[in-house]
């Protein structure tokens, strides 16, 4: 059983001013876990995601992807290098359809978008690996959709295999479910659960129901620091996390 | 192979439709010229030869205004840039035509990359006003640059094209005919292409496109870049055929007038800009003349029609012209499903 | 090269920094708070000067002209800002410049219909119409100087309406943070018309004052409104102390640099090529001051936007 991690996150420090968003946060990613950052409100996840992501700049600390450091890549260069990310608020291309978007997609994996001559929404080779990516979240019956017109649930699935489209070795999941009803909560949540395995998943999320199902690991983060990592019984047991989070509900 | 030439055949009915309109305007321009050869009235050549050249130039600003959503308000300066490359070539006693444009281009290319470069680091707001005041110190520079005329400008030669020879008038429409119909052709292809998709995916949601793992900037500057390089070329003909260039021509007001033939014809389509440019020189024709015949005491006032109009336009039109014949073309088609 | 030129040279910058700050604060608060390209920024400077002009003509004295004119420049915006303005706040950016483009060529042709397309030549008011002496043997034009006096006043009035009244901190939070400012439940739309309307205000003072030092014609406004926008990159978008100094820094770089830099190019390189290249640099130096800026700090020197 390997254990070297995926994502290896090390002594991460920021603050804004007076305000310590991320305090000295350590934690890691094993290859193909679904691991769990959950938190109350405020306590800094955003922040964290962001600098995961690259899109704003730790104070101190460091980010290793599969080993190698990417505390200082762009984003485009950290996507590049494995990381993907579906984003609390749909980021699809509303412009296009959907199977356009997976087109884009596939085509941004390949590296090669620079090329003036050939229609991209023509070309057989993306098309057929934008549908590998539609098919993957049960989304190829719709292909022909323009994204505006897509439901609040379809969309965040569409955010979820635009993030798997990169083949990303890490997939971060900034609450995949927000707005969505239970149904499409639960269409959610198989999907990722059939992606255990097959990709690291680290998976930011509010409703408890969805964490206890999900997730092979938790971590509890409170007011910019983690307290506590382990796994589902490990942290429903845990006094600190149970004042701290789980609440004084009782 | 094969593939791709159905493919190719295949292009009318893929995403963009107005290609047909494009072909359609661009044959007409082609054969225009027998028209008025039969119904006598050569002076429209003229004025079909000018709606081409800004036809040119406003379909070269749609790439990155249209499909790339960049709000450049300085491309008026490239226009500039490629018409003075021509006369200063000419001042140096370079009589070739070939050089000339060569010169225009190139010069055009890096302007494009280094004004580019400097304004798409920033977006929005700025990034108008930053276009706006580099198109501006242009203008400036070529009226202060006294040996190429300054103020007053510079008249210029029709250049020797070797086999063409720029003075008969019907070559000179026919040079800027295969032009206009070579950039329509390279826009078809460059807004279908990867390179295209992904600039127009930039416009619908560039962080998205980030996440993809691409770097949005190297794509807008590409864009800028060739935008450039066709408005280059429109001015290098502007130039032979006025066969005169002042600063006059980069003026900021210029810029607006590329914008308004855009939005007119409708944004990020491949026929607006022709459209545009058609309906845009013919209204500046017929509202002095319209002026005349309902308020001749204000006949030399007739801009003061044009400001409303704009605003109008902005307020109520939606698409623009090739919008326009969408929605008509649709009501068409539902109305024919009703029995 | 002397005292008395650079000194009187100096001042002048100063005034053309101050008359273009008059012009940059207003638009610059537009383009923060409402994130509107108000182009025809550079009609309202024409609107104050033909007002101004116009009343003068008619009365006799400038200072009532100055009085006169300033309600009805306010009138002008505000009045624009409520039949045209507000219905575009929620468009793009580039239909916002071409509705206010339109603007421009619509008002550019009503003052030719109204005054004719000749420059008003208007004169200096006799009381102002001396020398000063301010430095002995060094006059400086009374005119100017008031001018500078002027808006030195009017600029320390802005800063402390906007640092220390109620409604210029509701200004300033909607500089630092539109949206958040609307969601604070402030009357967006009486905020919005208020600071269109005095931006338009002094715009059109910035016109009465250069009235009679340059020619009051249709389009006088424009060029003032692209150096404005410079000025506004290089301060900072939002920011009118930002305005403020940059205007003061472009006024004195363009004003000094169009005296000084071709004889200063002459020291270096040889007489033809500085008489060539002197005028054209210095016509520039403004634009290559802006992109300096633009590439050490692209969001200007004191840009109000939170970080």
């Amino acid at each position: 059983m390997t254990s070297n991690p995926v994502l290896e996150i090390t002594h991460l420090d920021k603050s804004f001013g007076a305000l310590t968003a991320t305090k000295n946060v350590s934690f890691r990613v094993l290859p193909g876990e679904i691991h769990s950052l959950i938190g109350p409100n405020g306590a800094g996840k955003t922040t964290l995601v962001q600098q995961i992501y690259g899109a704003l700049a730790p104070d101190r600390g460091h980010i290793h992807l599969m080993g190698r450091d990417i505390t200082a890549l762009s984003i485009p260069e950290r996507v590049r290098a494995g990381i993907g990310r579906s984003f609390q608020i749909s980021n699809v291309l509303m412009d296009f359809t959907i199977l356009e978007n997976a087109i884009i997609a596939e085509q941004a994996r390949r590296g090669d978008s620079f090329r003036f001559l050939y229609p991209a929404f023509s070309d057989a080779n993306l098309i057929a690996g934008a549908y590998q990516i539609l098919e993957r979240v049960g989304l190829a019956d719709q292909a022909g959709r323009p994204a505006q017109d897509l439901a609040h649930g379809d969309r965040r699935i569409l955010e979820l295999a635009l993030a798997l489209a990169t083949a990303p070795s890490v997939l971060l999941l900034d609450e995949p479910m927000a707005g969505t009803g239970p149904q499409d909560s639960r269409r959610m949540a198989d999907i990722i659960d059939r992606l255990r395995g097959q990709v690291a998943i680290l998976l930011i999320e509010h409703d408890m129901d969805v964490v206890f199902r999900l997730a092979d690991r938790i971590s509890v983060l409170v007011e910019g620091a983690i307290i506590a990592t382990g796994t589902a019984d490990e942290i429903s047991g845990n006094d600190a996390v149970k004042a701290a989070y789980l609440g004084d509900e009782g | 192979m094969l593939g791709y030439c159905l493919d190719l055949m295949r292009l009318g009915r893929d995403g963009i439709r107005d290609n047909r309109l494009l072909w359609l305007l661009i044959a007409g321009f082609g054969l225009f010229p027998i028209f008025t050869h039969f119904a006598d009235l050569p002076f429209w050549n003229d004025v079909a030869m000018r709606i081409m050249l800004l036809g040119m130039a406003a379909m070269g600003l749609n790439l990155v205004l249209g499909y790339g959503g960049m709000v450049s308000f300085g491309h008026a300066a490239f226009i500039g840039i490629g018409a003075y490359c021509v006369g200063i070539s000419q001042f140096y006693g370079i009589t070739n035509g070939w050089a000339h444009l060569l010169f225009s281009l190139v010069a055009c290319g890096i302007a494009g990359l280094v004004i580019g470069y400097l304004a798409l680091r920033t977006s929005g707001i700025y990034f108008i006003m930053i276009t706006l005041a580099f198109a501006q110190m242009l203008f400036f520079l070529f009226v202060s640059l006294e040996t190429y005329g300054g103020d007053d400008g510079m008249s210029i030669d029709r250049a020797d094209f070797g086999v063409v020879d720029l003075y008969d008038p019907l070559r000179l429409y026919f040079l800027i005919w295969i032009c206009l119909a070579l950039v329509g052709l390279a826009l078809m292809f460059i807004v279908r292409s990867r390179f295209g998709v992904t600039l127009r995916a930039i416009k619908s949601n560039e962080s998205r496109v980030e996440a993809m793992g691409l770097v949005p900037l190297r794509f807008k500057i590409t864009g800028y870049v060739i935008s450039a390089v066709i408005c280059g070329l429109a001015g290098a003909l502007f130039a032979s055929w006025q066969e005169y260039v002042s600063p006059d021509i980069m003026h900021w007001t210029r810029s607006g007038e590329l914008m308004i033939i855009i939005i007119l014809g409708g944004l990020a389509t491949l026929a607006g800009p022709l459209l545009g440019a058609i309906v845009f020189l013919l209204l500046e024709e017929m509202l002095p003349w319209l002026l005349a015949v309902v308020a001749p005491a204000y006949a030399e006032n007739w801009m003061i029609l044009f400001g409303p109009i704009l605003i109008m336009v902005v307020m109520f039109g939606r698409g623009g012209l090739v919008g326009l014949l969408d929605r008509w073309r649709a009501a068409n088609k539902a109305g024919r499903l009703m029995p | 090269m002397t005292m008395t030129l650079i000194l009187e040279q100096t001042f002048n910058g100063l005034q053309a920094g101050v008359t273009l700050f008059l012009v940059a604060a207003g638009l610059t608060l537009i383009l923060g708070i409402m994130d509107f390209v108000f182009l025809a920024h550079g009609a309202q400077v024409m609107i104050g000067a033909y007002a101004a002009a116009a009343i003068t003509s008619v009365t006799g004295n400038f200072y009532l002209g100055l009085l006169l004119a300033i309600p009805v420049t306010f009138a002008s915006g505000y009045l624009l800002e409520l039949l045209i303005i507000r219905h575009l706040y929620q468009r793009d950016h580039m239909e916002q410049v071409l509705a206010t483009f339109g603007l421009i060529l619509f008002f550019n042709e009503l003052i030719r219909i109204g005054f004719g397309p000749a420059a008003l030549y208007s004169d200096l008011p006799p009381s102002l119409s001396g020398f000063v002496e301010i430095l002995p043997d060094t006059p400086y034009p009374a005119y100017r100087l008031a001018v500078i006096l002027a808006g030195l006043v009017l600029a320390l009035a802005i800063h402390l309406f906007v640092s220390r009244t109620r409604v210029g901190a509701m200004v300033r939070a909607g500089a630092n943070n539109p949206a958040m400012t609307a969601a604070l439940g402030i009357n967006i739309k009486i905020l919005f018309r208020l600071i269109f309307a005095t931006g338009a205000c002094f715009a059109g003072v910035a016109g009465m004052l250069l009235g009679p030092l340059t020619s009051v014609q249709p389009g006088m406004g424009e060029p003032l409104l692209i150096l404005s926008l410079v000025v506004i990159i290089i301060g900072g978008i939002g920011s009118v102390r930002g305005a403020f100094i940059a205007a003061i820094i472009v006024g004195l770089v363009d004003t000094l640099g169009r005296v000084f830099l071709p004889a200063l190019l002459r020291l270096i390189i040889d007489q033809a090529a500085a008489d060539g290249a002197g005028p054209a640099l210095a016509s520039m130096l403004v634009y290559i001051l802006m992109a300096m800026v633009l590439i050490f700090r692209p969001t200007g020197l004191f840009p109000a936007k939170g970080s």
